[in-house]
């Protein structure tokens, strides 16, 4: 499969899954009054998700030129990894069922990127603005504080460190390589924001459970399953996602209301 | 003084007198044993740090480096793996000579005993580069390797043989074996892949397009390096069969045993003792530039190989590679625009003719990167000269085929060179697989993040070969689709575990000798290679130059394993440290 259909398998899975739970957690009826005031709604959303696409352009660069950089001034923490935890990761993949590893396989491409996004789109739908900056300011630590890790650590995954670690997301699903190997530079594991963003989505989720119910349990399986699929797919070590906890818990700490109303007044 | 506890005077004038004549006589003993004691080393656990790639860009360094390290762990020498790219691996390893140990496949082909000299002679261990990163320095092993170079027939041979015999005993590196690449490849466009494929220059020319349609060879690679810089000096980038090969000519060039005149038309021997050689260019050659290929362009490659600053420095500063090629040079002189006169140093024609191998670079365009090295203009305090630090992007070559792009450090496009003498219709006198020239308009090599996704790429009809080895658990992978051909072939390069013998304790011999008897071949070539391995104890293995008592066996005594069936006897490998001086700690630590 090429990438042009890699792409197009990515854009329709979501797309389906975005509208199906749009209509089941927000409802039909909020949805077309959404649709009906979309300009206005999209107008107060323009800046914090301005901010946020910012975010990821800078991220993009620093993942291009972060990564010569990290050799020079970086850390090769690799080894004082695998010596601090050992076998965790080939002891949870020799456990996992295969058909659970292809489930992981998909949440780790797909569940998490529906993960990150629907929040975003359900806050513009039903114009949730302060979540919608809470959730944006939350990403944007995450996005920050990952991206100086990488430069200032160097540190290859398990399946890259350990030869008992199969690299089982490109054994089993060798097109998603297609996708994560424009955006995962193989040495920046440290912290896994895979991880981060995750469990951040859920942490907001569970903090703010009434303004969306239904989405609170998906919210949290999703993020377990995506904490799981690094492990298990041999991505990440058990480190990057304690690490990776911490850092979703500071920045959910960090975005909460008091702060965000203070930049919403300025 | 204090008063004593009963109230008594106290201290008399006598006894004042004799403490102090017998402190100061104390004292004088006191110092001493205070120097036998002041300064020396405490003695510490000795560490090692394998440095090596990681899995993505090499099957097999991962494995072999992490099971080194069990074994040393077992003899007490606390070891840690660091994977790091291949870029920054060979700039470690190569041109800073940062590492305890690395363990990869050497990068270049070692066919021939002279290839040895700038691996081993003790005159380059202070120059960064392929030439001797082990810092190794033997003045018996300088004088064979300057014997085999002076020495003809049987003479040679015995020197040569008495090379590797010490390589064995001394171990600067450990041979661990050369690997058998597994290869995929698609058989729609381009058919011909009996040959081992990689980026090398016999693979590619021989290769048959069976469909009239196809105009682009497709060839996948995990090694990101050619993406990065296209500088044939620069070591630390390029591989043993390396896509530079394609862009520039040499001389003359070897297949399969034999010498052919490439670049070079024909040659005659005019002297022998030393050798000088007369050489003539094909005609019409030019420069990817359109620039005419002319013999000053020879005569300057080869001053610039010995110093890359042409004497505008203090002191030489020589290129990266091809140093024992271009050491095999006394003087090269332009007798006209075709002509050259070649001088060699006190060897014999078969060694001399070594030095017609490497790239020919053009003057016009070199000429201008003999100045200091600079970094935005700044002056870093490294003293290396811009042709040692350029990425060489565009490069302007000969070769057979002439740079076209590269697309975000994925993908380097190569076209076929039309005015080139292999495309132009002339009779070369090359062999069959050459002289037809490139069977395509293009040559693409993808970079791919892992071998799997490769084998996939392939097998979607994206890309043609896998141009370096997969691992070989994808093996049954390949040979179950069918759209794939499975090739496996015998590599000319070997892996090793190299020793930095500028490192304590790397420094003595009978440390890294132990070390090396710490490596089980055997055990290596069922857990880590799967089979797909031909266990060596020498660079030379497969060669006539082998001699026989060092061609390996499973339980031959090349290089005794202090243990058996890949399980270290701990108590033996103590007793074998403790013998060559080493002790050890109450945790069981080998300490220095």
């Amino acid at each position: 499969m090429g990438i042009l259909a890699v792409l197009t398998e990515a854009a329709v899975v979501l797309s389906v899954l975005l509208s199906v739970s749009l209509g089941v957690v927000v409802g039909p009826r909020q949805v077309r009054r959404g649709l009906a005031d979309h300009r206005a709604r999209l107008w107060m959303a323009a800046r914090p998700l301005a901010v946020l696409v910012a975010v990821l352009a800078l991220n993009s660069v620093v993942r291009d030129y972060g990564v010569s950089v990290s050799w020079i001034i970086g850390l090769n923490v690799t080894d004082e990894i695998y010596a601090v935890e050992g076998a965790v990761v080939a002891t949870l993949q020799s456990v996992a069922p295969l058909w659970f590893v292809y489930y992981l396989g998909y949440v780790y491409v797909y569940g998490y990127v529906f993960l990150l996004v629907f929040p975003l789109l359900a806050t513009v739908v039903t114009g949730e603005h302060r979540l919608l900056r809470r959730t944006a300011l939350a990403y944007t630590v995450n996005y920050a504080v990952g991206m100086t890790c990488y430069v200032l650590f160097v540190s290859y995954g398990p399946r890259n460190a350990v030869p008992t670690v199969e690299p089982l997301l490109f054994d089993l699903l060798p097109r998603f390589q297609l996708l994560t190997s424009e955006v995962n530079a193989n040495t920046n594991v440290f912290p896994s924001l895979h991880t981060s963003l995750s469990v951040t989505a859920a942490l907001l989720a569970l903090d703010t459970h009434e303004t969306f119910p239904k989405w609170t349990p998906a919210a949290v399986v999703l993020a377990a399953s995506v904490v799981l699929s690094t492990m298990v797919l041999g991505i990440h070590w058990a480190t990057d996602v304690i690490a990776g906890v911490l850092l979703a818990a500071f920045s959910v700490w960090l975005a909460n209301d008091d702060r965000i109303d203070a930049i919403g007044r300025r | 003084m204090e008063r004593s506890v009963d109230g008594s005077a106290g201290v008399s004038r006598r006894s004042v007198l004799t403490s102090l004549v017998a402190g100061l006589t104390a004292t004088s003993g006191c110092l001493s044993r205070l120097r036998a004691m002041v300064g020396r080393q405490e003695p510490s656990a000795v560490t090692l740090s394998i440095k090596t790639l990681p899995v993505d860009e090499d099957p097999f360094a991962i494995p072999i480096a992490r099971q080194l390290s069990a074994w040393f762990e077992a003899a007490g020498i606390r070891t840690s793996v660091q994977p790091m790219t291949a870029g920054e691996l060979y700039q470690q390893v190569l041109l800073n000579h940062n590492f305890d140990v690395f363990v990869g496949q050497f990068p270049s082909h070692v066919t021939d005993p002279d290839a040895l000299y700038s691996l081993l002679h003790s005159t380059y261990s202070v120059e960064p580069g392929l030439q001797n990163p082990f810092g190794y320095t033997n003045l018996l092993m300088d004088d064979l390797l300057e014997q085999q170079r002076v020495e003809a027939a049987d003479a040679r041979a015995e020197a040569a043989a008495a090379i590797q015999r010490q390589l064995v005993d001394v171990a600067p590196f450990s041979v661990i074996g050369f690997p058998h690449s597994v290869r995929a490849a698609r058989t729609d466009q381009f058919t011909g892949w009996t040959a081992a494929f990689d980026p090398s220059i016999a693979h590619v020319l021989g290769l048959t397009r069976v469909d009239e349609d196809a105009t682009t060879l497709r060839a996948t690679t995990p090694d990101g390096r050619p993406m990065a810089n296209l500088n044939p000096l620069m070591a630390s980038y390029r591989g043993p069969s390396d896509a530079t090969d394609l862009l520039y000519d040499p001389l003359a060039r070897r297949h399969r045993g034999t010498l052919y005149p490439w670049a070079a038309g024909e040659w005659a021997w005019t002297e022998s003792d030393p050798p000088e050689l007369e050489l003539t260019l094909r005609e019409e050659m030019l420069w990817h530039d359109g620039e005419a290929v002319t013999a000053d362009d020879v005569a300057f490659t080869y001053a610039l190989l010995q110093d890359t600053s042409l004497g505008s420095l203090e002191q030489a500063v020589p290129a990266l590679r091809f140093r024992g090629r271009s050491s095999l040079v006394e003087n090269v002189a332009a007798l006209d625009d075709l002509t050259v006169r070649f001088r060699f140093t006190d060897c014999t024609r078969a060694v001399a003719s070594r030095a017609l191998t490497v790239p020919i670079l053009p003057e016009h365009i070199w000429s201008d990167r003999t100045s200091r090295a600079q970094f935005s203009g700044v002056d870093v305090g490294v003293t290396t000269t811009e042709a040692l630090v350029t990425d060489a992007i565009p490069p302007v070559g000969s070769g057979p085929l002439a740079y076209e792009s590269v697309t975000s450090r994925q993908r380097l496009v190569l076209d076929r060179y039309e005015d080139h003498f292999l495309h132009r219709d002339v009779e070369t006198g090359l062999p069959s697989s050459f002289a037809s020239g490139a069977p395509f308009e293009r040559l693409e090599l993808q970079f791919v993040a892992s071998d799997s996704s490769a084998v996939d790429r392939i097998a979607n009809g994206e890309a043609d070969v896998t141009a370096l080895g997969v691992g070989p658990d994808l093996t049954s992978r390949i040979g179950r689709t069918d759209e794939l051909s499975l090739h496996v072939n015998r590599s000319p390069s070997f892996y090793l575990a190299g020793f930095n013998a500028r490192r304590s304790p790397l420094t003595n011999p009978r440390f890294r000798v132990l070390l090396s008897r710490l490596v089980d071949r055997a055990a290596l070539e069922t857990s880590v290679f799967e089979g797909y391995v031909e266990p060596a104890a020498s660079p030379l293995s497969g060669t006539t130059w082998l001699p026989s008592e060092l061609s390996w066996s499973p339980d031959g005594s090349a290089a005794e394993f202090l243990g058996s069936d890949g399980v270290v006897d701990t108590e033996q490998a103590r007793a074998a440290f403790r013998a060559a001086g080493y002790r050890y700690n109450e945790q069981g630590r080998l300490i220095r």
